[in-house]
């Protein structure tokens, strides 16, 4: 039996003649953080929209945990926090009362709920109502809503966006200490190679909708070698890579 | 007729005059689905097929009418407010004033559509069930164009309400409340009947020699208050802000 | 996860939502107005009804003709926009929770907000009779089971309207044109209950339930009794057929 907590095979999908996602095949470790590169629109909200159920795969399958939908849907949901696009709140209730559905609908302990604000630094602020909170803070809440009774499983669609340089890091820091702490896996997805190379273990490139690269970072710098990609930089290896799938693209339509 | 041109760009896509148009159609309906079940009741009554027709559906259509434009301007307003677009177009060489008159502009337009199909109808209506009265035609074109003057005051009243309320429940609420006011006042009352909400349900048919010019004269008269009204109310805003 | 346990969240969604002004303002419009002119009951009343029958009659003809199927309409469009205004519903669906369990919770919702506006209504009511007995020095109170039964038929005949409601504004997505079709939907109510085919039509229900109360006391202007055949399984399946639907469609755009 494989130690992959997430496993696609050929996972693809269609919206009439536009492919989002073309043939997946991604191996995603248990306990480990698996960083989801790809410029925007390269399908990499998609592919996370389908391990949540949130969209159905035109072809190809996926496990998680051994588990697949819709036969699994609610097991699956109840061993992943997730966290994806815009931040999803309900702006008339407080930081808290929008934690507390979730906790209700998780059926955690009243606790979960002050950990959870704990953990991303909105204890303070608890009681204000969720629409008053600024982007960094609507973007915490989002995190706290996924965090909340540490799942084993964690999907982070752009968890830093809008939060300010110190906000970056403390999230980064958090998404990186999380395995450890409490024995989870994290598919945390982005399209700056600087902040995946800081967190990730393991890292996918996507671009169009096709996997370009999936390995440890040491095997994405041998990768770039081999191509005759720059490989001083890693963030000029990530635009030397996409540019060029973007050129053979080109040339192929 | 840069700014009419400018608030019809601004339409697009926004459902606006698929809106006008399948609010004209269930108007339309009403008098076919009545006459259709209730034929021998209008069939025998004395008079011309049009005050028969009008009297017999006039009320309903009109509501429908007020409701449909009660929706259309929190959609011409919404555009404005929804992505803060309103914003931008104040810091443009223009002032909101004329961005009230280009949608004042539009909806005038707009409103044709619906009294147009409910014309057709109407005309159909007469045909089938009342043949032989060439004169019909006629009177539904006099007919409308008077019911159009009528909507005014209430298009413009409602622009304005619109035009404060940043909130489109604010005033979709606002809207629905009047409407529904207008349609419990008393009647025979000649003062409410020219309130703006209630003016759409007057008949060319009912109303005197006399009325049939002092009637659209007021309406215009109450379009140029709200006008003024809008004006005053952007001059006040900027005095505050 | 219960029914129960939805329900609960539910209702903790709407807290600050200013729902309760929703329902409050056309109980309060309608009432008012009715005990300033409380005096048109003794002159205007061809049927002879008393005028404190009457008072009530006419006063909640308001309601169940308009007030009660624009707020069930404004309050669908509303309970779905707290959804959606800022994507609350893909969490949620991204949730262990079935969507049609939250469609049916919040339909749910939707039932104990008619019974919240049925109290109020009630309660609005005595205090605008009370207010017209003292200004016109004539009783206008109402014995309360009289009251009670009455507007609470009214209101449980509003339900199938309810859930076409739902429906409505499930399909469609844009908040204005679900609400104005809605809208739209009640003006020809009155004509519809004169059709042959008034039971096919629900929101004719709460009007058609009035006017059997009408009826009773002036069985010239209408039923005096109300025909559950073919209304009650006519009613059942409409219900069920729009809550089916909306369950099934519940979420649909934000899974595409």
């Amino acid at each position: 039996m494989s130690d992959n907590i997430i496993e696609t095979t050929n996972l693809t999908k269609s919206y009439g003649d536009f492919t989002a996602v073309s043939h997946l095949n991604l191996h995603i470790r248990k306990g480990s953080v698996y960083g989801f590169l790809g410029p925007n629109g390269a399908g990499k909200s998609t592919t996370m929209k389908m391990f949540l159920g949130l969209t159905s795969p035109t072809e190809g399958s996926f496990h998680i945990e051994q588990r697949t939908y819709p036969r699994d849907r609610v097991a699956i949901l109840k061993d992943i926090g997730s966290f994806i696009e815009a931040p999803a709140f309900y702006g008339n209730l407080t930081g808290e009362e929008n934690l507390e559905i979730i906790r209700r609908i998780l059926d955690l302990p009243k606790s979960a709920v002050a950990d959870a604000l704990e953990l991303v630094g909105l204890s303070q602020h608890k009681n204000k109502l969720a629409k008053r909170y600024s982007l960094g803070m609507k973007q915490r809440l989002g995190l706290a809503g996924a965090l909340i009774g540490h799942p084993p499983i964690l999907i982070l669609d752009e968890p830093t966006n809008g939060l300010d340089p110190v906000g970056i890091h403390e999230i980064r820091t958090l998404v990186r200490s999380l395995p450890q702490k409490y024995d989870c896996t994290v598919l945390v997805s982005s399209h700056l190679l600087p902040e995946v190379e800081l967190m990730a273990d393991d890292i996918g490139i996507l671009n169009h909708g096709n996997l370009l690269f999936e390995g440890t970072l040491q095997e994405l710098e041998s990768h770039a070698e081999s191509q005759g990609l720059p490989t001083y930089n890693l963030e000029e290896t990530f635009l030397a890579m996409i540019d060029a799938d973007n050129q053979n693209r080109g040339e192929r339509g | 007729m840069k700014i009419l041109f400018v608030e019809t760009r601004k339409i697009k896509r926004t459902g606006y005059i698929p809106a006008f148009l399948g609010g004209g159609l269930l108007a339309g309906l009403v008098p076919a689905v009545n006459m259709a079940v209730r034929a021998e009741t209008f069939a025998t009554q004395p008079g011309s097929p049009f005050s028969i027709l009008m009297d017999a559906n006039w009320q309903l259509m009109a509501q429908l009418n007020i409701l449909l434009l009660v929706c259309g301007v929190c959609i011409l307003y919404h555009t404005e407010y929804e992505e803060n677009a309103i914003q931008k177009a104040e810091t443009l060489p223009l002032t909101p004033f004329r961005l009230y008159l280009g949608k004042l502009g539009i909806l005038l337009f707009s409103c044709l559509l619906p009294l147009c199909l409910e014309a057709v109808s109407l005309l159909l209506c007469c045909i089938h069930w009342f043949p032989g009265h060439p004169e019909t035609g006629t009177l539904l074109l006099k007919g409308m164009g008077f019911e159009l003057v009528m909507m005014l005051p209430a298009a413009a009243a409602m622009l304005v309400i619109s035009s404060m309320c940043r909130n489109m429940w604010t005033c979709l609420g606002i809207g629905v409340i009047l409407v529904f006011m207008s349609s419990m006042l008393p009647s025979g009352n000649q003062v409410l009947a020219l309130f703006p909400f209630s003016a759409p349900y007057q008949m060319l048919h009912r109303c005197s020699d006399s009325q049939v010019l002092l009637l659209p004269a007021i309406c215009a008269g109450e379009v140029l208050l709200f006008c003024m009204a809008e004006a005053a109310y952007h001059k006040i805003r900027r005095y505050f802000s | 996860m219960n029914l129960l346990t939805l329900l609960r969240v539910e209702l903790l969604k709407i807290r600050r939502s200013k729902i309760f002004w929703i329902l409050l303002i056309p109980a309060v419009m309608m009432w008012l107005p009715s005990a300033m002119n409380a005096d048109i009951n003794f002159v205007m009343n061809t049927y002879e009804v008393a005028p404190e029958y009457n008072y009530f009659i006419q006063g909640y003809m308001g309601m169940a003709w308009f007030m009660i199927p624009a707020t069930l309409m404004i309050c669908a469009v509303l309970l779905n926009q707290t959804e959606k205004s800022n994507h609350g519903l893909l969490k949620c669906l991204a949730l262990p929770v079935s969507a049609a369990g939250m469609c049916l919770a919040k339909f749910l919702v939707m039932i104990v907000l008619t019974f919240v506006q049925l109290l109020l209504s009630i309660g609005t009511y005595y205090a605008s009779a009370v207010l017209a007995s003292e200004i016109h020095g004539y009783s206008f109170v109402l014995p309360f089971a009289y009251v009670c039964r009455a507007a609470s038929r009214i209101y449980l005949a509003a339900l199938p309207t309810a859930a076409v409601y739902w429906m409505l504004s499930i399909l469609i997505s844009t908040p204005i044109f679900s609400m104005g079709l809605g809208l739209a939907s009640i003006v020809p109510s009155v004509l519809m209950l004169n059709t042959k085919v008034w039971y096919c039509y629900p929101m004719d229900y709460p009007f058609y339930i009035l006017m059997t109360e009408y009826g009773k006391l002036a069985p010239e202007v209408f039923d005096t009794q109300i025909q559950l055949m073919p209304m009650l399984p006519i009613a059942a399946v409409l219900t069920v057929a729009c809550l089916a639907i909306a369950c099934i469609r519940y979420g649909k755009a934000e899974r595409s």
